[in-house]
C-alpha cells in the first residue's frame, strides 16, 4: 500500500484548559473517503480545525504527502491542496457569488480551475454569480462552499457538517456532490453528524467520543458494528 | 464667495485624504488607530526634511513620503495592535495602545526637530498663482486637490477591483472564513496599515505644503475635523470620507465668510451632531452586525 496522502499523529487539540481532541490518529490514503462521525461536541470539527491550521495542536504532527505541515498557516496548507470546506459554510456574504469562487482560486492559481468548470458543475450558482452571496439560499450557499473549495483543484478536500440544517432533498444534493468529488479523484474527509449516511459514502470511518477515537475501521464494518449501531445509528 | 468655496474644497480635500487612511483600518480591520494623527505629523516633518536635505522635485517627494508612512504604518500595526490580538478586550486595549504609540512618535519628532515649527525651503515650491473662472488658486492647491483626487479614486479602485481588495473585503467580513480560503490575514493586515499610514503622510505632507510649515500639534490640528468627518461620513465607508471631508471643508469656508473664523469649529461639530441625531449611522454608513 501506497504512503498515505495526509496523516494525523497523535494530535491534541486543548482550548484554554478545555481538551477537545486527545491523541486522535488517522491515515487518509489517496483518492480515499474517510468519515469523522461521532456525537456533538465529541471533537470531530476540531480535528478538522487542527488539520486546515485554524487551530495549532497542542502536541501530534500533520503529514500532507509526507511533508510536516503542523507548523504552517492555514493559507499555506490551501496553497499546497488542503482544503476545508467549513461548519457553518461561511461563505462571504456581502461579496458576490463570482467574487468568492475567485477567492478560492486566488491562493492555486496555477492549478485552479477556470470559474466556468464551477458553473457547469453547479448551474444554480451561474443564474446567481453577479448576486451578493448573502442572498443565497441555505443550500446553495452550501453549494457554493464546496465549489469554492473545489475550484481550487484541492489534493484533499475537509468538508465540516456538510449537510447540517439542510432540507432532506438539499442533503442528498451534497450527498451526491460528495459522490461526484471522490470519483474525480480527489481524497476527502467528511465529518457528519448523519453518521448513517456518511459511512455509507466512506470507505473508512472513525468514531469519536469525547475527543478520542473510540472505533475505527472499514466502514462497511462500522455499520455492523453493534456498539455504533446503539449509540449512534439507531433502528433504521 | 466661489472663491470661498474653492478654499472649502481644498481644505477638505486634505481632510478626506487623513480620514480615508483612518475609516480604511477601521473599515477592514475594526481597529480605531488613534495613531494616525501622529503619523500624519511625522509624515509633514519627513517631508519637510527630506525637501530640506535633499531639494528633490515634489513629484518624487510625495512618493518617498508614501514609502515611509506605509513602513510606519506597517510598525504601527506590529507595535500597538498585533501584540493584542485574540484578546477578549483586543479592539478596546488597541485604541489604548495606539493612543500611547501616537504620544511616543510625537515626543521622537520632538526629540528630533525641536519645539520650533519646521519650514519648507523657501521657493521649494513654485507657488504659483492662477485665475480660473475669477477664482484665485495657487499651483500648490491645485496639487492638493489632484494628488488627493488620484490616491482617493486610486483606493476605491483598488479595494473594489483587485484581488487584494477582495481579499481585503473578505478579511472585513468574516478573517476566518478569509483564513479558510487561503488569504493570509498577516499580510492583508499589514498592507492595509500600509495604505492608511501611507495616505496619511502624504495628507501630512500636503498639509505641511500649503501652510509653508509645520509644528508637532499639526496632527492635533486636524484630528478632530478628521474625527467629525470619519463619523460624518460613517465609520468604515470611504466614499463617506471623501464626500463628508469636502463638506466639512465647504462648511468651515462658509463660517468664515459669513462669521467669523473662532466659529467655524462650532459649525464642523454642530454639523456632526445633527447627523449623528438624524442619521445616526453617518451619510453612507450601513448597519452591520458583526458575527460573533
Amino acid at each position: 500500500m501506497s504512503e498515505p496522502i495526509l496523516s494525523v499523529e497523535s494530535v491534541h487539540v486543548s482550548y484554554g484548559r478545555v481538551q477537545a481532541v486527545r491523541d486522535v490518529s488517522f491515515d487518509v490514503p489517496e483518492g480515499g473517503l474517510v468519515a469523522l462521525v461521532g456525537a456533538n461536541g465529541a471533537g470531530k470539527s476540531s480535528v478538522l480545525a487542527a488539520v486546515s491550521g485554524l487551530v495549532r495542536p497542542a502536541s501530534g504532527r500533520i503529514l500532507l504527502e509526507g511533508r510536516d505541515v503542523t507548523r504552517w498557516p492555514a493559507h499555506r496548507r490551501v496553497g499546497a491542496g488542503l482544503v476545508l470546506v467549513p461548519e457553518g459554510r461561511q461563505i462571504l456574504g456581502t461579496l458576490t457569488v463570482a467574487e468568492n469562487l475567485r477567492l478560492g482560486a486566488q491562493r492555486r492559481r496555477r492549478q485552479a480551475a477556470p470559474e466556468s468548470e464551477m458553473y457547469e458543475l453547479f448551474p444554480v450558482l451561474a443564474e446567481r454569480r453577479d448576486l451578493p452571496a448573502s442572498a443565497l439560499s441555505g443550500g446553495e450557499q452550501q453549494m457554493l462552499a464546496i465549489a469554492r473549495a473545489m475550484i481550487a483543484k484541492p489534493r484533499v478536500v475537509l468538508l465540516d457538517e456538510p449537510s447540517m440544517g439542510l432540507a432532506p432533498k438539499m442533503c442528498d444534493e451534497v450527498f451526491a456532490v460528495i459522490e461526484q468529488i471522490r470519483a474525480s479523484g480527489v481524497t476527502v474527509v467528511l465529518v457528519e453528524q448523519n453518521a448513517r449516511r456518511a459511512l455509507r459514502a466512506a470507505d473508512t470511518g472513525h468514531v469519536l467520543e469525547t475527543g478520542a477515537i473510540a472505533h475505527g475501521g472499514p466502514a462497511s464494518e462500522l455499520l455492523q458494528d453493534p456498539r455504533v449501531v446503539k449509540a449512534y445509528l439507531g433502528v433504521e | 464667495m466661489l472663491q470661498q468655496l474653492a478654499n472649502g474644497v481644498f481644505t477638505g480635500s486634505i481632510y478626506a485624504l487623513f480620514a480615508i487612511g483612518f475609516t480604511l483600518v477601521f473599515g477592514i480591520l475594526r481597529h480605531l488607530n488613534l495613531a494616525h494623527p501622529a503619523v500624519f505629523t511625522a509624515g509633514a516633518f519627513v517631508g519637510i526634511e527630506v525637501a530640506t536635505r535633499t531639494a528633490i522635485p515634489v513629484w518624487i517627494l510625495f512618493p518617498v513620503v508614501a514609502v515611509f508612512g506605509a513602513l510606519a504604518g506597517v510598525l504601527v500595526e506590529r507595535i500597538a495592535f498585533r501584540p493584542l490580538r485574540g484578546r477578549d478586550d483586543e479592539h478596546f486595549a488597541g485604541l489604548i495602545s495606539s493612543v500611547a504609540l501616537g504620544g511616543v512618535v510625537i515626543a521622537l519628532l520632538q526629540a528630533r526637530y525641536g519645539t520650533e515649527p519646521q519650514s519648507f525651503p523657501r521657493e521649494y515650491f513654485p507657488n504659483q498663482l492662477f485665475e480660473i473662472a475669477g477664482i484665485r488658486v495657487t499651483l500648490t492647491q491645485l496639487v492638493t486637490l489632484g494628488l488627493a483626487l488620484v490616491l482617493m479614486l486610486g483606493l476605491a479602485w483598488l479595494v473594489s477591483a483587485t484581488s487584494l481588495g477582495r481579499a481585503m473585503r473578505a478579511v472585513a467580513e468574516n478573517p476566518t472564513a478569509a483564513q479558510v480560503v487561503g488569504v493570509n490575514v498577516g499580510w492583508v493586515t499589514a498592507g492595509t496599515y500600509a495604505m492608511s499610514s501611507a495616505l496619511g503622510t502624504v495628507a501630512g505632507a500636503l498639509l505641511a505644503l500649503n501652510l509653508g510649515q509645520a509644528g508637532r500639534d499639526l496632527g492635533a490640528s486636524i484630528e478632530l475635523v478628521g474625527f467629525a468627518v470619519i463619523i460624518l461620513g460613517g465609520l468604515g465607508s470611504l466614499w463617506g470620507a471623501m464626500a463628508a471631508g469636502v463638506i466639512l471643508g465647504l462648511a468651515e469656508a462658509l463660517t468664515i465668510t459669513y462669521f467669523d473664523s473662532t466659529w467655524k469649529g462650532l459649525v464642523a461639530f454642530a454639523l456632526l451632531f445633527a447627523v449623528l441625531v438624524l442619521r445616526p449611522r453617518g451619510l453612507f454608513g450601513h448597519v452591520k452586525v458583526r458575527e460573533v
